[in-house]
């Protein structure tokens, strides 16, 4: 029996990525190369669904001989995930939602409804105006049209609404049956706020003026100091020096967004539905590194807890601690380390906005580099990240636990505190960036089990 | 000792001598402390500053032979044999041990500092195993960890008041395995204090605090251990707090004198204190009284069957005895060809971190925040990067067997054998030349071990030591090409 008893919109989660490319972003695996363990993740080009731009419906699966991110003349080519519906039949198989599966309860793929509702609310985040969110909602729909995301918010211009994108309801063939949508992000713009009771002066950085900055408050708005509402560092947002040290906002907007795309279909008189998460976020500039804490990383932790348990066995601990160093390698690469860590560069002093200026803007700490200066040679730390990377891959326990920093110490400012790792770097609450307390406590566990092993002993269960 | 110390140090241990000819007993008369116990003796052919650095020569041997003997016997520990219920408790004394041998470094560039301090050369120097010491009338020895070696340990490190039905006990089994024992380790370090101080011996501008930059400072070697008081937190291993690392920069009489009594203070606490658990002693009596206490078949079972004093194949046809009131120890070649790679490997990782660190103080540290940097930090990093190494390939030669065509026999254990000679080249150049030598001679090594055993080709650590290796070599070449040695 087939009958469609639940509804899952897969991946629950799909990060799209900006870009004002016609063509998205083909598909694509990063992965280590097993020459050179040390070097960045290679990217590798995988299958990628063609969608007919006319029809709504895929006409290929072909891999690319080659990876280009852009579309040759300077735009970003879009990450445009698709999103596919499972069904949980009442055989108790989770199985993708087909026009056979379809057709099996008496349904086509036009009885398949979809609605996608996003928003970016980024503005309201700051004002506290709700007339500053900016919304968008296609309704219901069958068809397998491009739904434009019209991002409609009180407090524009008239008639202006700001396209975050847009959903497809991929149009399902006999080679490629599976019912799915396809989101694409916005072009990675950035718009403006004009006055409608004075002339707006020109402004080459923005593609188009949406924001009524006579109605609303964005365009001139500074964050007031003390505000606990306020976001960590505060001030984060496109502005000029105002009075009284105030930061004033120049009534920027950018076109990311997220929300929900919704799904629903009537079975023998049972409205079924599911949901999956989408967002767009600004285009991967190294797409072959990985952060050291990512999106991924929070939501292993929300699912197995902040330890390591039973369920962990040693060689999952061990591949999280060889994952930590080769991601952490992956981040020194692309860090100025000695301007990150405070050092004086050709003549300058506090050269940069760093986490040395910030220990010291908040807290009257002395302006002091975090590492020994001659420690931060950018070439040096690499090699040396290399080299314990390189170690860890003999099989040894990871030995650096102890110089991680947990997540109850990212305040500590001591030199012995600020040194521990990742180093100069930034968390979400403006202090030093910790690992999850998971991925501390994984590679814990590698480094007090792993002298227990040996070579060839592959069969080790849990702790 | 090599002898040509050895002759001199009768102004430390005059009793070593008094069975000796009349020529060398003379020497020790010259040189003994005089009747308050107080005023040191100049021996013969010195002045006091020379006297002062070859006594800090002594004591930089005895910190780096500490060290490694205790690196050997905590890489020992472990393995597949280690009865479940042990292993929380195994991992935690090795985590201790290890911490001990850093602080052992720590000790050791400390020393090095003070030579620097006074003009003196840096010394990294020692014998090889197994070896006599008129410090340590036992023979140094490399062991796999047991209630026999780590009696050693601890009465090494113990103080001269420690006495009772425990201290014999312990004494006994420790001169059982290692020949008669007597601590004078302090007397050394009172020895070089009692120099110290007195300014008729070394006038203050003996003391050079212009050379800071090119001394060791904790900023730079500390790699976030604690400075102070031991680490509460638990590091690596739950309970066990992380090792305090002191690393002293000197630039003065007062504080060549407190690095000093730092660090004799960590390692052989003055004074018997059972409260005190930061002294190496009362640590290591700690680990004693808990594997002592288990039944004899468990305490065969903490380490792996690790043979004593692994050398490389090449010495097959030396058979060293120890010499001096020592038992009788001998090394253990390593006859497998495979494994004997690995220790070659060993040894040139290990030649390699020698020659980081003794090229480190050749070059000055930045005076400003790091307006100026120099290839210093580079090798600081590449020092530690051989740590990691070492402690790699350790971990692959407890694994691997001694002897040739004998799978299930005794595994090999890591080598360390000193190189033929640490100077390094006048000229920083040439000191880059050294360090390309070192790297290109460890590729050699890897492809050694890939043609001796195919299957090594797919091994993920030969893999990555070749890719590091490459890097290395191109750094290096980028400096040799002028483009970074100074900048």
């Amino acid at each position: 029996m087939t009958t469609i008893r639940e509804l899952r919109v897969l991946p629950p989660l799909a990060i799209g990525r900006l870009g004002a490319a016609t063509e998205p972003m083909d598909n694509y695996t990063a992965e280590t190369d097993p020459d050179q363990p040390l070097a960045p993740r290679r990217l590798r080009p995988a299958p990628t669904l063609r969608v007919d731009p006319a029809t709504g419906a895929i006409t290929g699966a072909d891999t690319p001989e080659r990876l280009r991110f852009t579309d040759g003349h300077g735009k970003v080519r879009p990450v445009a995930p698709f999103l596919e519906v499972w069904a949980l039949t009442d055989d108790d198989v989770l199985r993708p939602l087909t026009v056979d599966l379809l057709e099996a309860n008496d349904l086509t793929p036009d009885d398949v409804q979809w609605r996608v509702r996003v928003g970016n609310h980024k503005i309201q985040r700051r004002t506290y105006d709700d007339d500053d969110r900016i919304d968008a909602d296609t309704e219901w729909f069958s068809d397998h049209t491009a739904h434009v995301l019209m991002g409609l918010c009180a407090n524009f211009l008239d008639d202006k609404f700001l396209p975050l994108g847009h959903a497809r309801y991929v149009k399902p063939t006999p080679e490629f049956p599976g019912i799915r949508l396809r989101f694409t992000p916005a072009g990675g713009h950035v718009y403006g706020s004009a006055y409608t009771d004075r002339p707006t002066d020109p402004d080459p950085n923005v593609v188009d003026f949406l924001y009524d900055a006579t109605r609303g408050k964005w365009r001139g708005h500074a964050d007031q100091p003390g505000d606990p509402r306020l976001t960590i560092p505060a001030q984060i947002y496109a502005g000029d020096d105002g009075p009284d040290g105030s930061w004033v906002s120049r009534g920027y907007l950018d076109d990311e967004c997220d929300g929900l795309v919704h799904v629903k279909l009537e079975v023998l008189g049972r409205e079924l539905s599911a949901f999956g998460r989408i967002g767009a976020g600004p285009p991967a500039y190294a797409p072959d590194s990985v952060p050291i804490r990512t999106v991924a990383d929070e939501l292993d932790q929300a699912l197995f807890g902040p330890r390591a348990t039973d369920r962990d066995g040693l060689e999952h601990a061990r591949a999280v601690a060889e994952e930590v160093l080769r991601r952490a390698t992956e981040t020194v690469r692309l860090m100025n380390t000695e301007v990150m860590n405070g050092n004086t560069v050709d003549g300058r002093v506090d050269a940069a906005s760093t986490m040395v200026r910030q220990d010291t803007a908040d807290t009257g700490r002395l302006y002091e580099p975090i590492m020994a200066p001659s420690l931060v040679d950018a070439g040096a730390v690499l090699a040396l990240h290399q080299h314990v990377l390189a170690a860890l891959r003999s099989g040894t326990a990871p030995w650096f636990a102890d110089v991680l920093r947990d997540h109850d110490e990212v305040g500590d400012l001591t030199a012995k505190g600020r040194r521990k790792m990742p180093a100069l770097m930034r968390g979400a609450d403006g202090r030093s960036l910790a690992l999850t307390r998971r991925q501390v406590d994984l590679v814990r566990l590698a480094a007090r089990q792993a002298i227990f092993r040996q070579a060839g002993d592959e069969t080790r269960g849990p702790r | 000792m090599r002898s040509r110390v050895h002759r001199h140090l009768a102004s430390v241990v005059p009793e070593l001598f008094a069975d000796l000819p009349p020529a060398m007993a003379t020497l020790s008369v010259a040189g003994a402390l005089d009747a308050e116990g107080e005023r040191p003796v100049l021996p013969p052919e010195f002045n006091w500053r020379d006297y002062t650095v070859m006594l800090l020569h002594v004591a930089a041997e005895i910190e780096h032979s500490l060290m490694v003997q205790y690196l050997f016997a905590a890489y020992s520990m472990g393995g597949p044999q280690v009865p479940e219920e042990l292993r929380d408790d195994v991992r935690r004394w090795q985590e201790i041990i290890l911490g001990i041998a850093k602080e052992e470094m720590g000790h050791l560039v400390t020393v090095q500092n003070l030579l620097t301090a006074l003009g003196g050369p840096m010394n990294l120097d020692r014998e090889d195993y197994p070896w006599g010491s008129d410090f340590y009338p036992f023979a140094f020895s490399l062991r796999p960890l047991s209630a026999r070696s780590l009696a050693t340990y601890v009465v090494a490190e113990s103080p001269e008041t420690w006495s009772g039905p425990e201290a014999e006990a312990i004494k006994e089994v420790a001169a059982d395995t290692a020949g008669q024992y007597v601590n004078r380790v302090g007397a050394l370090y009172g020895r070089i204090d009692s120099v110290l101080k007195n300014k008729d011996f070394l006038p203050d501008e003996l003391f050079h605090a212009e050379t800071l930059p090119y001394q060791a400072s904790w900023d730079e070697w500390g790699r976030g251990y604690t400075r102070g008081q031991r680490g509460q937190e638990a590091g690596n291993v739950p309970d066990v707090a992380s090792p305090q690392l002191l690393v002293f920069g000197v630039f003065s009489r007062d504080s060549a004198r407190k690095a000093l009594h730092e660090i004799g203070e960590q390692g052989e606490a003055p004074d018997v204190d059972e409260q005190d658990e930061t002294s190496h002693f009362n640590r290591f009596l700690g680990i004693y009284r808990a594997l002592a206490g288990l039944p004899p078949e468990q305490q065969a079972l903490v380490a792996r069957r690790v043979a004593e004093n692994p050398v490389t194949a090449h010495r097959l046809n030396e058979v060293e005895a120890a010499d001096r009131a020592a038992a009788e120890v001998t090394t253990s070649p390593i006859t497998d060809p495979f494994t004997a790679l690995w220790g070659h490997l060993f040894n040139l990782r290990y030649r390699m971190l020698l020659t980081d660190i003794a090229h480190a103080f050749r070059l000055a540290g930045p005076l400003d925040n790091g307006g100026v940097l120099t290839g210093r930090g580079a090798l600081v990093h590449r020092a530690f990067a051989e740590m990691y190494n070492l402690r790699a390939v350790a971990g692959r030669l407890v694994e691997l067997p001694l002897e040739r065509d004998v799978p299930d026999g005794l595994r090999a254990g890591p080598t360390f054998e000193m190189p033929y000679s640490l100077e390094l080249p006048h000229h920083d150049h040439d000191c880059w030349l050294l360090q390309r030598d070192l790297v290109q001679a460890s590729r050699l090594l890897v492809d050694q071990l890939v043609d001796t055993d195919p299957a090594s080709a797919r091994d993920p650590y030969l893999i990555a030591l070749r890719e590091s290796d490459q890097r290395a070599l191109e750094q290096i070449e980028h400096v040799l090409g002028r483009k970074g040695c100074t900048r």
